[in-house]
């Protein structure tokens, strides 16, 4: 009660002094707007009549978690809780949605989002981003394929069925599906028929197996799944790459695609590849079928190289001294040790005697992580020392504290090409 | 400060001025690799203005002198090369320390010369202030007016509720009320009461928002509401289709209702879960005009006759179990607000009904 008279009697002056904000230009405030969360910006609308429709303008719309406070624990209240504000939203907002994002950990594939994406398909949605945390694969409602002013397009699990009036997003400069479901053509299609597409992330994915990328503008790649083959086309300008085959398929299965091996075929498309990880089991991959001393041509532009390897395992040792000798002006160099398999221990001494005369003639950080000190990767570890001759840093982290102390003696000994080389021992 | 030293340093002759003038008419001269750092002013010195005092640039209307020197100040700073990204952001950063009032200045001058990125440095900043804030606090910031009516405040939530499933039910128990209000009038009970609704707009919006509203910024608007309340009761009162008649035992049927949400297994122990969600629904859809009435609208007074309550009951509990399955849960969450401040609406109004309510639930039994 004493609150109410203490604010009444100054407001008429006030009012009359100034009101700065509510006169700045609608762009600034949608501009402070868009700092806002969701929830902040639309409860402007009871602030005062001049706030009352400013919000209504604000050219990005994000429904997460942040934005959109949902006490209850209820699945069916939040379900019911979320939709409508959504919906109330959408209904009041005016202008043009640039951006569109709903990601709310609480929110299944719920058939409400049908209609939000055909609202949506209507304007001139450029970015739209939804991840559904929970439930099955929330199947896309087909005019999602009819934004054709899409610059940004990512999905978290979702399942794609493009209609066969589908042309392809001409806009799109950046995919990104996650725990995504479409069959193998519907996949190459998509890819092949965004021109423009700049960015591509693919994560666990499901429906389709050969990862055909046909995108002439690509200049990132990054994709982490199991799938069988993966193959570029026209990829000229594609420059960060990082890969991850999520099983073990054995180099055997692989060498059934093509006789002239994978490091072959894999590279022919990425004359330019700047940086470059080699995750999980892929280096498997690689490995299979003719591995060559080195590339046909080599890797100019390679400056960075994360290679996860098994050092036992002969092939991809071959392979990444071939993907090391194929890049002559490689910076950083990171070594993951594939540790779980290394029990087995097999003689592949003799395949770094071969490389003797190589050079890293750029090389100055190196970084080696997960070694337990068998001597397939001591003689890993040696060989790059004694032939970096700008070596700055070598650091290393083995994968447990046993052996440790033999490790770093054994690291003591090596010699080194580089008189400023540092070894850095790091604990496990 | 280090701008001053490197204006020491730098051969004097070698720095290049311009003229500005001000809205207020005033003309001063800035060093032009400073001022060049706008885009307003680097376009007008390449169209050859601001070369000499006879021809200064006149700067937008929203720029006036102290904004000037301010816009200066950072200028000077970030034309500066070679600053590390921490320094910048440190600078930055004390920078918008000022008042409110003058970050909106700063902000409209920034903007009018074009100078983006001061405008987003003050856009963040403002939003910052109000991030998080009751929209009373708000109001106290940047000293808005509040010139919405309370019912103008709760439009824009309106539509949260608007489900055609809800208005047929609402229908449905409209038509039961007048009957009800018919026989009471019949009855001529006791006197007028006024009673407070301790909702707010606040309440309301966390529909939207789902979150619990700071309790200093409810309590202001609660005590304003009241106030007007008192004022035009009779005028909201007649367009409400419900409570025309109402006002008789409307002090009554808020405890009631109040006590029915708060200690709901007392008073509702009996009806099925679908019923009480769709009593408690109805008392917000009903309040097209004016919140304050939503409680005039159910009456379940003892006044009533029982039997007759009784069939109504049972209607609409038929009707709410045809509904979809999931949409009495609904109707629990929209109602679930504000459920804290229930008790407290007990205390004003006494516990008499309470009481009364209370043996009508023992007589259905």
């Amino acid at each position: 009660m004493s609150n109410m008279k203490q604010r009444e009697p100054p407001e008429v002056p006030r009012k009359v002094e100034m009101d700065k904000i509510s006169n700045l230009p609608g762009h600034i405030i949608d501009k402070i707007l868009s700092h806002l969360s969701l929830r902040d910006a639309v409860r402007t609308s009871i602030l005062s009549s001049k706030w009352r429709y400013k919000w209504v303008t604000l050219p990005y719309l994000v429904f997460d978690n942040q934005s959109v406070l949902v006490s209850t624990q209820d699945q069916t209240l939040v379900k019911n809780k979320l939709v409508s504000i959504v919906d109330h939203v959408l209904l009041l907002h005016t202008s043009p949605i640039y951006k569109f994002k709903l990601s709310h950990r609480d929110l299944q594939g719920v058939s409400d989002i049908d209609r939000w994406i055909l609202f949506l398909s209507r304007g001139s949605v450029k970015e739209f981003i939804l991840e559904i945390w929970k439930g099955h694969r929330y199947k896309l409602p087909s005019s999602i394929y009819s934004c054709q002013y899409l610059i940004h397009l990512e999905l978290f699990n979702c399942l794609l069925k493009p209609p066969f009036t589908f042309n392809g997003f001409k806009s799109l400069k950046s995919l990104d599906l996650q725990h995504i479901t479409m069959d193998q053509s519907a996949f190459e299609y998509m890819i092949s028929s965004c021109p423009l597409l700049e960015r591509l992330t693919l994560m666990n994915f499901d429906g389709f197996t050969l990862l055909n990328i046909h995108a002439p503008n690509l200049l990132f790649f990054d994709v982490g799944g199991v799938f069988e083959d993966v193959s570029f086309q026209g990829t000229f300008h594609l420059a960060v790459v990082s890969i991850g085959l999520y099983v073990n398929t054995g180099s055997e299965r692989n060498l059934a695609f093509g006789s002239t091996g994978n490091l072959i075929k894999f590279f022919a498309c990425l004359p330019h590849i700047q940086r470059l990880e080699v995750q999980s089991f892929f280096l498997k991959y690689l490995a299979a079928g003719t591995i060559p001393g080195k590339l046909p041509t080599p890797c100019v532009d390679l400056s960075f190289l994360s290679i996860r390897i098994n050092f036992n395992d002969m092939e991809e040792n071959l392979a990444a001294l071939c993907l090391l000798r194929s890049s002559p002006n490689l910076q950083e160099l990171e070594m993951l040790a594939r540790a779980e398999e290394q029990a087995i221990a097999r003689i592949v001494a003799n395949v770094l005697e071969s490389f003797q005369n190589f050079s890293f003639n750029q090389l100055r950080l190196v970084k080696i992580v997960g070694i337990s000190g068998v001597r397939q990767e001591m003689s890993f570890i040696n060989f790059i020392l004694a032939n970096s001759p700008v070596l700055e840093k070598m650091s290393v982290k083995p994968a447990s504290v046993d052996g440790g102390w033999e490790l770093m003696k054994e690291l003591l000994r090596f010699r080194r090409a580089s008189m400023y080389a540092e070894i850095v021992y790091l604990d496990p | 400060m280090t701008e001053a030293d490197s204006e020491i340093i730098k051969p004097e002759m070698l720095k290049v001025y311009v003229w500005l003038q001000t809205s207020d008419g005033s003309i001063q001269q800035v060093e032009q690799e400073v001022a060049m750092y706008c885009p307003f002013i680097c376009h007008e010195i390449h169209s050859g203005m601001g070369s000499s005092k006879n021809y200064p640039i006149s700067l937008p209307s929203r720029v006036n002198p102290a904004m000037l020197s301010l816009i200066l100040d950072y200028c000077r700073f970030h034309q500066v090369p070679g600053r590390s990204n921490k320094e910048r952001k440190s600078f930055d950063e004390k920078f918008v320390r000022m008042d409110t009032k003058r970050l909106c200045e700063l902000t409209s001058a920034a903007d009018s010369l074009q100078l983006k990125p001061l405008v987003d440095l003050t856009s963040r900043a403002l939003a910052r202030v109000i991030e998080g804030k009751s929209p009373e606090e708000i109001r106290e910031i940047f000293h808005l007016p509040d010139d919405l009516t309370e019912e103008e405040k709760l439009e824009p939530i309106k539509n949260t509720m608007d489900d055609p499933r809800i208005r047929l039910l609402n229908r449905l128990y409209a038509r039961k009320r007048k009957e009800l209000k018919e026989r009471e009038r019949l009855k001529n009970v006791e006197t007028e009461e006024e009673h407070a609704d301790d909702r707010s707009v606040d309440d309301l919006l966390s529909f939207i928002n789902g979150g619990n509203e700071d309790s200093k910024g409810s309590r202001t608007s609660k005590n304003k509401k009241k106030n007007r309340k008192r004022k035009d009761h009779d005028k909201t009162a007649p367009l409400n289709c419900i409570s025309t008649s109402s006002s008789n035992s409307s002090s009554n049927n808020a405890v009631n209702m109040n006590k029915k949400e708060s200690n709901e297994p007392a008073v509702y122990g009996k009806l099925p879960p679908d019923l009480r969600n769709a009593t408690k629904m109805l008392d917000i859809e009903n309040d097209r005009f004016d919140p304050e009435d939503e409680f005039d609208d159910c009456d379940l007074d003892d006044d009533i006759d029982p039997a007759l309550k009784e069939k109504i009951d049972r209607e609409v509990e038929d009707f709410a179990r045809r509904l979809n399955s999931d949409w009495p849960e609904r109707m629990q969450e929209i109602l679930s607000l504000g459920q804290d401040r229930r008790p407290l609406q007990l205390t004003i109004n006494g516990n008499g009904s309470l009481r009364r309510f209370t043996s009508l639930d023992q007589r259905q039994k």
